[in-house]
């Protein structure tokens, strides 16, 4: 019966900070501003966030066939996830035409903010280009 | 035996909810984010809160089947990505008249000044 009790505990335990990772991947989405700064909130919750809850998948059932299934689930991820995030950062490199400047925070209302998402939209979705000043040689 | 059977189910029912709370938190960002990217990056983040509760479900139900739901979900999630990326490069470089090939670059660099000179010019 204790035995059981602690098989709970460390399923929960596993369970809930995977949880947190993907609290924390979520919230960051939403609040960072730049596309590559919300990757790499996203990354967060794609490679700890669904270890810990599949760990704890994989301690409730025990080892069998399903238990392998699960931490396949795993390896996948781990193989995938890196070659999406890739494939997204180039996507935002190739089409963020002010990737190479510093960002300036300015006062707004006494409130210091950088550039407002509007004007990003504005500039990413017409074809014009937002004079780029640093960098983008590499590219 | 009949209480931890409930600690479990209840466990993993609260996981659940709250996973369905930040899907929803991450569709508002799907359609507030203002690049493409941003809106690739949520619905990746979807996708991996989807497996995660397709694979809690299988436990929870006791349904083994949905392990493999899983496994071909995220096979599908990661083309999805992998497609959506490859084609919005190709739609914005077609848009700037570059050619859509690594080896290309340097090509497209050097329109790319020229362009800029141009402008400059007027």
């Amino acid at each position: 019966m204790t035995g059981a009790w602690i098989r709970f505990a460390v399923s929960a335990g596993c369970m809930v900070l995977g949880l947190v990772f993907m609290v924390s991947a979520v919230f960051g989405v939403n609040r960072f501003k730049h596309a590559l700064n919300r990757m790499h909130a996203a990354a967060l919750g794609d490679t700890l966030g669904i270890l810990f809850v599949i760990l704890s998948l994989i301690v409730m059932r025990g080892i069998s066939m399903d238990s392998l299934k699960l931490s396949m689930v795993i390896i996948f991820f781990w193989i995938a996830s890196p070659v999406s995030g890739h494939m997204i950062s180039r996507l935002e490199a190739m089409t963020d035409e002010r990737l190479g400047e510093i960002t300036v925070l300015e006062k707004n209302n006494g409130i210091l903010v950088d550039m407002p998402d509007e004007e990003r939209a504005d500039v990413q979705a017409s074809s014009k280009k937002g004079k780029r000043k640093k960098g983008g040689k590499g590219r | 035996m009949e209480l931890i059977q409930q600690a479990y189910n209840v466990l993993m029912t609260a996981i659940i909810v709250v996973l369905a709370g930040l899907i929803i938190l991450s569709i508002v960002r799907s359609i507030l984010g203002p690049g493409i990217s941003d809106r690739i990056i949520a619905v990746n983040m979807i996708g991996t809160m989807v497996i995660m509760i397709t694979a809690i479900f299988s436990v929870l139900l006791d349904e083994n089947y949905l392990v493999d739901v899983c496994l071909i979900y995220a096979m599908i999630s990661f083309l999805g990505v992998v497609v959506l990326c490859k084609v919005y490069t190709g739609v914005y470089l077609q848009r700037k008249h570059m050619k859509a090939d690594l080896m290309a670059i340097e090509d497209n660099l050097k329109k790319q000044e020229a362009l800029e000179e141009e402008e400059a010019q007027i």
